[in-house]
């Protein structure tokens, strides 16, 4: 085959359009947001919030959510488990990491016990598919509904940039400086807990962290300032995606996990250019 | 307006001398009381700083410094009384009123970003992601008041101890405050580092230019810069005087009780 034909060949598929465009989308929101929970700490936040989707998506089907339409049980659930996060961040006596382990196992754990009392004639429900994701299974809907996310998310992030970055620098310093800290960090909370639901349903459960956070890591590791370093994580997310999917095509391999390796080859290309200092 | 009548503010030290009730007060806390979950942290505290008057908060750990601190700039409501700057709440203050200098934070070296962005975003009350020149030349002349102008564009990554704290201390004076806060600014810094940044501020407390409440553990920064001195243990103002009355009594640990004493090491 000709290399032109062979590059043209995944667009010639709808499906793998539509893929390609939600997790382009899908892999900027995360890499946006990963900039900030990375910076301060919260890497694991993702895996956590992912893991509380589980719950959310498990409580929708046990009251009869389609699971076309589990997204719109989850994302509450999830807000819900974010602010809960966020409330025991601020107290300050347990660090982030426990009250996302915390909340996101109780989370998962229940999603569980939920999936087992569903009655016995209920529609069956691929839970490989909830855990795993299935990105090229993004219906026209589902990227309607990525699409109007990452216009939300992403307006909301660019309005509020400079105070969510002061923020991350040093709450402290942003509150003294007129930054209503408060608010801020719910609403970065609620933001992630709103993109890794919309993310869950593409790249699933068990690999939507990384989405979040290699292309955050990578770009640490390159940029000079805060806003570079979010540029450089949004490029790095999207062109893994793309290369992810392009490869899993060719490959016929699970696209979830061809992008995760593929953002972690980035890493790895990136390690040697760090900047030191 | 003027400064609360001498000797109105509470607690110990009636032989100690108080500010001249004739100059504007820039900072007066009134009957300050903190309570965290029924610990009471600070216990009516009354001082007040007048204008131009470098003042060095003293005590042992655990005195409530820092808690005393907080209240002053908004980030902690007294349980009762009250903070005020300029006779307003300090909650109300608009911000840049207070600059505050923070104990030294390691964590800021982990953020990408060059001096001039710390010292922007102090003056915008937002991180900035563009500089422009006017900004730019304030971030420089905040600088160069602390000696620092070849510092503007270095990563936050490459500032020594010293460094960092001189460039902290631009940041607070880049919007022309009416009161100073330093929190322990010199812990943590190198023998070198600290005697540059005492230099500063003991050339900050000849300009009168402003109010400073500085908190420190160090006698040296306390004699250098100190023209008032207030004393704290266990949440209550023990002594609130001039230096030569409070150390010329042997020292200021000597203040307090055994506890403090040993509380109250000189970092030098």
């Amino acid at each position: 085959m000709n290399p032109i034909a062979w590059l043209a060949e995944p667009f010639a598929h709808p499906f793998l359009v539509r893929a390609m465009a939600a997790g382009a989308l899908v892999a900027a929101l995360c890499a946006t947001l990963g900039v900030f929970v990375v910076q301060r700490g919260l890497s694991y936040i993702g895996d956590g919030l992912a893991h509380a989707t589980f719950g959310g998506i498990a409580l929708g089907l046990l009251v009869g959510v389609s699971t076309e339409n589990m997204i719109w049980a989850a994302l509450p659930f999830t807000v819900l488990v974010a602010f809960g996060i966020t409330k025991v961040l601020r107290r300050g006596t347990l660090g982030g990491d426990v009250a996302t382990g915390v909340l996101s196992s109780a989370s998962f754990a229940l999603g569980v016990i939920l999936m087992g009392l569903r009655p016995a004639d209920a529609p069956p429900v691929n839970v490989e598919t909830v855990l795993f994701g299935s990105l090229l299974a993004v219906s026209p809907q589902d990227l309607w509904v990525v699409g109007a996310v990452a216009a939300v998310a992403g307006g909301l992030v660019i309005a509020n940039w400079g105070r969510l970055a002061y923020l991350t620098f040093d709450p402290e310093l942003a509150a003294l400086s007129g930054v209503n800290v408060r608010v801020f960090d719910y609403l970065l909370l609620s933001l992630t807990a709103a993109v890794i639901v919309v993310a869950v349903k593409t790249v699933g459960v068990a690999l939507v962290s990384s989405f979040m956070i290699i292309p955050a890591a990578a770009a640490r590791m390159l940029g000079s300032s805060f806003g570079r370093v979010a540029l450089i994580a949004i490029v790095l997310g999207v062109v893994g995606s793309q290369i992810g999917l392009f490869l899993s095509y060719h490959l016929n391999v699970a696209s979830g996990a061809t992008i995760i390796l593929t953002l972690g080859a980035l890493f790895g290309a990136a390690w040697p250019l760090r900047r030191r200092g | 307006m003027t400064g609360p009548a001498p000797g109105a503010p509470g607690a110990a030290g009636a032989a100690f001398t108080r500010p001249d009730p004739s100059r504007e007060a820039v900072l007066e806390a009134r009957g300050v009381t903190v309570e965290f979950d029924g610990r009471r942290v600070l216990d009516d505290v009354s001082f007040w700083v007048p204008k131009g008057e470098f003042v060095c908060l003293c005590g042992p750990n655990g005195a409530g410094k820092s808690t005393f601190l907080k209240a002053a700039l908004g980030l902690v409501s007294p349980t009762r009384g009250s903070v005020l700057v300029l006779g307003a709440a300090t909650h109300k203050a608009p911000a840049g009123r207070v600059g505050y200098v923070p104990q030294r934070k390691a964590d800021a070296a982990r953020f990408p970003a060059a001096v001039v962005d710390l010292i922007v975003a102090n003056l915008r009350g937002s991180w900035p992601l563009h500089v422009g020149a006017r900004d730019r030349q304030r971030a420089r002349d905040a600088l160069a008041r602390v000696h620092g102008e070849h510092l503007l564009d270095r990563p936050l990554s490459r500032l020594s101890g010293g460094e960092a704290q001189r460039v902290f201390l631009a940041r607070a004076l880049v919007t022309e405050p009416v009161l100073l806060i330093l929190d322990e600014p010199t812990a943590g810094v190198d023998a070198s580092g600290r005697a540059e940044f005492l230099d500063l501020l003991a050339a900050l407390a000849a300009s009168d230019e402003l109010a400073a409440v500085l908190v420190t553990h160090n006698l040296a920064a306390v004699a250098r810069c100190a023209e008032r001195i207030v004393y704290l243990d266990a949440g209550r103002l023990v002594a609130w005087g001039l230096p030569g009355e409070l150390l010329g009594r042997g020292s200021l640990s000597a203040l307090a009780h055994a506890p403090s004493a040993r509380a109250m090491p000189d970092e030098e």
